[in-house]
């Protein structure tokens, strides 16, 4: 999560192209956005091993969203790269099962059709699935997106958890990073716990560990005076919701469209395979 | 607007480690009156304001704000009266947005639509902020400044009889300084300012409070207190810095 802080700074204004009437995806009432990407991350992600031209189906059903929401593919590919490195830990574990032809193998460990078609599969699933809901968070801001949560009848408790950690997440990697050079400034530096010439790699590690010990209490203490914070202006242990504006016509044949190509894209699959 | 907003008797509390952080305090404020607090770290005076909108209950004496004692069955009556603008705008401004941040108290307090729209605008133009410009920024965006201006909105935007500030000028720089305590002096409201900036206090307070390790050591005009070098420094503070440069 820290890795991203840098990658998910959001714009505080909408962009120009925004407010671009030909831009049918901006359009949309941003629960419908939410809507579609998660009908289509759930039709990803349920759609069985091998069904390749459904997924297919589903990749070119996303071009256009990526054309409509204008996102930045510099950020899109970043995001997507750092967040591949992260499952791609997982997905390896699915190449080595048994089952089907055998085609290379090491002492216990094989790789087998089997399992080249799971890891095939499933790395799809899962680019298909964050390019998508990459595209969301790229498109919408944070307070968009929780509202649309709100409008989609979230419970509103977790909602406001939700914004808590996104608004104090930035406050965070902040003390975090404040504390950091407070060490750096004094000649702690990360390297120091492998350099081979010093002798004091357990104080070393000892610091690291007081520093993110640190950090949990401060983010307590910061937390009880959020509590009171809020208390003082008449929280009463119930989040308050916003109203929310009601999808219109554009956004019902949004949702049939998404519907249409789900459904196509499992039938035609099922055929093909 | 109550004649006598906030009165105090007796008030005790020690913190669950045995520190005496209040010990006897007698207090009457009264209705508009711009009354600052001030004491060496630890005096007590966070611990003073935090009792005053019933964050804390007092543990011997009594508050009693307007007519309403502090009681669990009264604190919301009371957090409407009495409304508190934090040292860190951080730990103040949790809602994403700044429409959001402003309008969580109104929303508590059970307003919608267009009464909410119309007290957030009025609050935003109190602290001199556009709210077509701030509406959608986002709070971690905004400079320190604009933070702590928008933490006042929020308060405002409850419309209480009683504001609280717990160092209005911490991490300020000297023209946000500057516009905060024009703004201070703009707001009609009864002000209770805990702070170490004695400038300040000397440009916007006429009666001044001094803790010291949980007592009230002195209450009454600023101009006397602040150009008494001996009592300042026999409380641990010092003549706020206009005063000394004159006599220099």
């Amino acid at each position: 999560m820290l890795l991203h802080i840098p990658l998910i700074e959001t714009r505080d204004r909408p962009s120009p192209q925004s407010g671009d009437r030909r831009n049918f995806w901006a359009n949309l009432a941003v629960h419908t956005r939410v809507l579609c990407v998660f009908l289509l991350v759930f039709a990803i992600a349920l759609t069985p091993i091998g069904r390749w031209w459904t997924w297919a189906i589903y990749a070119i059903a996303t071009l256009p969203i990526i054309y409509g929401s204008k996102v930045d593919l510099r950020i899109l590919i970043k995001r997507m790269a750092i967040e591949f490195a992260f499952i791609s830990v997982i997905l390896l574990g699915t190449l080595f099962r048994n089952g089907g032809q055998l085609l290379w193998q090491w002492g216990w460990l094989q790789i087998t059709t089997n399992g080249l078609t799971t890891l095939a599969s499933v790395s799809i699933k899962a680019f298909l699935s964050l390019l998508l809901l990459n595209i969301l968070t790229l498109s919408t801001s944070i307070p968009l997106l929780l509202q649309a949560m709100v409008t989609l009848k979230t419970p509103p408790l977790l909602v406001s958890i939700l914004a808590s950690m996104y608004r104090y997440i930035h406050v965070l990697s902040h003390e975090f990073n404040a504390m950091r050079r407070a060490a750096q400034a004094r000649n702690f530096a990360p390297k120091n716990l492998y350099a081979r010439h010093r002798q004091d790699h357990a104080w070393q590690r000892q610091v690291l560990g007081n520093m993110l010990g640190m950090l949990f209490i401060r983010t307590y203490d910061r937390g009880d005076r959020i509590y009171q914070a809020m208390l003082a202006r008449g929280y009463q242990g119930v989040p308050t919701v916003m109203e929310s504006k009601s999808g219109g016509w554009s956004d019902r044949l949004a949702l049939g469209c998404v519907m249409l190509i789900i459904l196509f894209g499992q039938i035609f699959g099922q055929l093909t395979n | 607007m109550h004649h006598n907003p906030i009165s105090i008797k007796k008030l005790s509390y020690v913190y669950p480690d045995g520190i005496q952080a209040l010990n006897g305090i007698n207090l009457e404020i009264a209705a508009t009156e711009r009354v600052a607090i001030v004491g060496a770290n630890g005096s007590g005076k966070s611990t003073l304001l935090l009792h005053l909108n019933g964050i804390l209950m007092a543990q011997q004496g009594e508050i009693v704000v307007g007519e309403m004692p502090i009681l669990p069955r009264n604190l919301i009556a009371i957090r409407n009266f009495v409304g508190i603008v934090f040292q860190n705008p951080d730990d103040q401004l949790f809602m994403p947005t700044v429409w959001e941040d402003v309008a969580f108290g109104p929303m508590n307090q059970g307003l919608r639509g267009k009464d909410l729209e119309i007290r957030i605008a009025e609050a935003m133009v109190a602290v001199g902020l556009d709210l077509e410009k701030y509406r959608d920024r986002q709070s971690q965006n905004l400079s320190g400044g604009e933070k702590k201006r928008v933490a006042i909105a929020g308060v405002l935007a409850m419309q209480p009889q009683v504001l609280v500030f717990d160092e209005p000028s911490a991490q300020l720089d000297p023209r946000s300084r500057r516009q905060l305590i024009q703004l201070l002096r703009t707001l009609p409201e009864t002000q209770l300012i805990a702070t170490h900036d004695l400038d300040l206090v000397l440009e916007l307070c006429d009666r001044t409070i001094v803790l010291s390790e949980g007592e009230i050591v002195y209450d009454g005009k600023t101009a006397q207190v602040l150009s008494d070098r001996q009592f300042l420094l026999a409380h641990s503070l010092e003549m706020p810095l206009s005063l000394s440069d004159a006599r220099l």
